[in-house]
């Protein structure tokens, strides 16, 4: 129908109208920008990976001071002194107790509910912590919490392997006394850990919210540019003025790119703000040229928005447009390797994966802001790929635009 | 395109709308069903017909904004098919509340006025000149959103005239407009049509359809009938009636049936209708009413025999 010319005027003329609607709407507005910043705190705060509150009792029946000492010092742990291990059990089949620690003169016994793996790796390496001559705690060089995160690591590492039996540390002669472990996962007897030292070949031990910090930031934004495009462009179709300007000499490209003009004055705003609280408030790294990051995010935010007026086509509801969230956002929240590797994805999954905008815009941002790459590291597959999922999206939301809508 | 050259030799040229055998369903339903109409150049068009009767589909298949099933339809000269070529002399204000209610009503219009690449004074002075004809100039900085039901259709109706275009599609302009303000209205549209510009309008309200050169009747997507509203109400069959208001309408009623009378008893009141006004002294020698009114056919009788009619 209308030719593939665009005439700039019109783009501007239809950008400016979004822009003057969105700058009225203020609760818009404080979602556009705010709520994505809200969502990082709470990331930040959530994956910075204090464990806390872990109620633990105490069954203390003589020796080990050094362990005693080191768990009343763990600010992780409400401790609870119980005079036998039956308690102790019948507490923690209560529920009312994570786990226990039983101590009886050279058998360290521990007591475990199971039900969360974080809770069992962070009492067992505590544990060992408390057995352990000092040595064993250094972890090589960390960077400000890299210490007691490298503290965690080692408990995962210990969580894994801690069904063995071994006495504490310098009484290898008293067999006698040596605990049996009696049930998988319920029971461990601890056991000394030879020393590991861990060294980090970039210098630093990243946090979680380091690693996830950057992949998350361009979710976010993808977010949120998908759903407010998505649903403004409902309104114009239910609303009538998408017909109205159909009979106009507006074309869909213009249309369209007008859309994603105005919005993205507001994504850049969207983008700059997640960008700050990521590296600012939670010291996320920012090896790279944080415009390359910046660009990243943007060319990300045009493809959620230009993939929201694209799918915006196929419902008939605001309620509708919310019913694409489950489908567009969280296979993207569970595949592109935000939370984990995509190594760690069923084989027959990985397809998906690589065919998520959100896989290269992690792997970029990943790369720009830990490693430090530059455009032309990045370019192939991440740029690429994200610059083709954008002008595919614009293409099927223009071509999706009919004026015969009957 | 404004302005565009059309050959002269085209006969179409006479012809704003020309439509041939249309046809459109949605489903099993037949919204246009053999529709033909032609629609002279310069006129006001009136499209009167129950809900559901394919008036606003017409016009939305006069907008390009349908994909008829069947038939020809050239508008100002150009084939449906690529009517967006013609789009900047079109005006077309849909029934929906098409304006964006969190911008003023100078944004608004800006807006419109910019798609049709309208600008700097000319576009400011048309919006105060259009604004001022719909009597909203002291409303200019309001937001659109805030506006009452008649004055968000006037609006809306300013921002449809603010390129000027030659043919106006009119879906329901005038719903929430005060009797007084459609008046003026109307006197904007007749020097509308002076200047050759061509009116489509749909409506439910017989006094505005009587002021339409040409009304069409449609039903169930066909035109079952077209003329000036004079013409309709003959079409019809409607003659003016006779309301006599008398002591016993049961035995009037029957003495008048006996001499070959038409006669409905309507809340205890006579309805006699006038085929020759020749005949009113008979009636009045026979019965002597308390008090009588003779009633002149409207366009909305017409308008509901047509539709009883119809439905048989």
């Amino acid at each position: 129908m209308m030719g593939p010319t665009i005439n700039s005027k019109r783009v501007l003329v239809v950008a400016r109208r979004v822009v003057r609607q969105l700058k009225r709407d203020r609760r818009t507005i404080g979602l556009i920008t705010f709520a994505p910043v809200f969502l990082m705190i709470l990331f930040g705060y959530a994956l910075s990976g204090e464990m806390s509150g872990i109620n633990l009792g105490v069954v203390d029946l003589g020796g080990q001071d050094a362990l005693r000492v080191h768990l009343q010092a763990v600010d992780d742990f409400d401790l609870l002194h119980l005079g036998s291990e039956s308690d102790a059990e019948r507490l923690i089949v209560e529920g009312r107790l994570h786990g226990a620690v039983v101590i009886r003169g050279e058998v360290v016994r521990v007591l475990l509910d199971g039900s969360s793996p974080q809770i069992t790796a962070s009492v067992m390496t505590e544990v060992k912590n408390g057995l352990l001559p000092r040595k064993g705690l250094q972890n090589g060089e960390g960077r400000g919490a890299g210490g007691e995160l490298g503290a965690v690591k080692g408990g995962w590492l210990g969580g894994d392997g801690s069904v063995g039996r071994v006495s504490g540390p310098g009484s290898l002669g008293s067999d006698g006394d040596v605990g049996t472990s009696s049930g998988p996962g319920e029971y461990s007897d601890v056991m000394a850990v030879p020393e590991i030292v861990q060294r980090y070949v970039r210098g630093y031990d990243l946090e979680m919210m380091d690693s996830v910090g950057p992949a998350v930031l361009g979710l976010v934004v993808f977010f949120f540019t998908f759903i407010t495009a998505a649903i403004s462009f409902l309104r114009e179709r239910t609303q009538g003025s998408l017909e109205k300007f159909m009979v106009s000499p507006l074309s869909r490209p213009e249309m369209v790119a007008g859309y994603l003009l105005g919005f993205s004055l507001f994504a850049l705003l969207q983008s700059a703000t997640t960008l700050l609280v990521v590296v600012l408030a939670f010291g996320v790294p920012m090896e790279g040229n944080p415009l390359t990051a910046f660009g990243v995010i943007i060319l990300l935010g045009a493809g959620g928005l230009v993939l929201g007026v694209f799918l915006s086509n196929f419902a008939k509801t605001e309620f509708q447009v919310v019913q694409f969230i489950p489908i567009v956002i969280l296979p993207q929240v569970v595949l592109s390797g935000v939370w984990w590797p995509i190594e760690s994805i069923p084989a027959f999954l990985q397809p998906i994966s690589y065919a998520l905008p959100l896989t290269y815009s992690s792997d970029a941002l990943r790369a720009v802001m830990l490693r430090g790459a530059g455009v032309s590291e990045i370019l192939v597959p991440d740029l690429l790929f994200l610059v083709g999922f954008f002008v595919i999206a614009f293409g099927a939301a223009t071509l999706m635009l009919k004026r015969e809508v009957g | 395109m404004k302005g565009e050259v059309v050959p002269a030799a085209d006969p179409s040229l006479d012809y704003s709308i020309v439509a041939q055998g249309l046809m459109k369903s949605f489903g099993k339903l037949k919204v246009l069903n053999d529709l033909s109409v032609r629609i002279p150049r310069g006129t006001t068009y009136c499209l009167l017909g129950p809900n559901g009767s394919g008036k606003t589909t017409f016009i939305r298949a006069v907008a390009g904004l349908l994909r008829l099933d069947g038939g020809d339809l050239s508008v100002l000269g150009e084939p449906v098919h690529s009517v967006n070529r013609i789009y900047p002399r079109i005006g077309y204000m849909t029934q929906h509340k098409a304006l964006y209610p969190d911008l003023t009503l100078r944004e608004n219009m800006e807006f419109y006025a910019g798609l049709y690449g309208i600008d700097g004074r000319e576009r400011d002075e048309r919006i105060s000149e259009l604004l001022e004809m719909v009597d909203l100039a002291d409303h200019i900085d309001r937001i659109t959103g805030a506006l009452s039901g008649g004055m968000y259709q006037r609006l809306s109706l300013a921002c449809t005239l603010i390129h000027d275009p030659d043919l106006l599609l009119l879906d329901e302009p005038t719903v929430g407009v005060d009797p007084i303000l459609r008046e003026a209205f109307w006197r904007f549209f007749d020097g509308l049509v002076e200047r050759r510009v061509t009116i489509l309008i749909t409506t439910h309200l017989m006094d505005e359809a009587e002021r339409c050169k040409t009304v069409g009747y449609m039903r169930a997507g066909r035109m079952l009938a077209e003329g000036s509203p004079e013409e309709l109400k003959r079409l019809a069959g409607l003659r003016p009636i006779l309301r006599l208001w008398v002591k016993d309408p049961q035995a009037s009623a029957s003495s008048l049936e006996a001499r070959g009378f038409e006669v409905e008893v309507v809340g205890g009141v006579l309805h006699v209708r006038i085929e020759d006004h020749g005949r009113l002294k008979e009636i009045l020698e026979r019965i002597e009413p308390s008090d009588l009114r003779l009633v002149e056919p409207s366009l909305a009788d017409a308008f509901l025999r047509l539709s009883e009619e119809g439905l048989r």
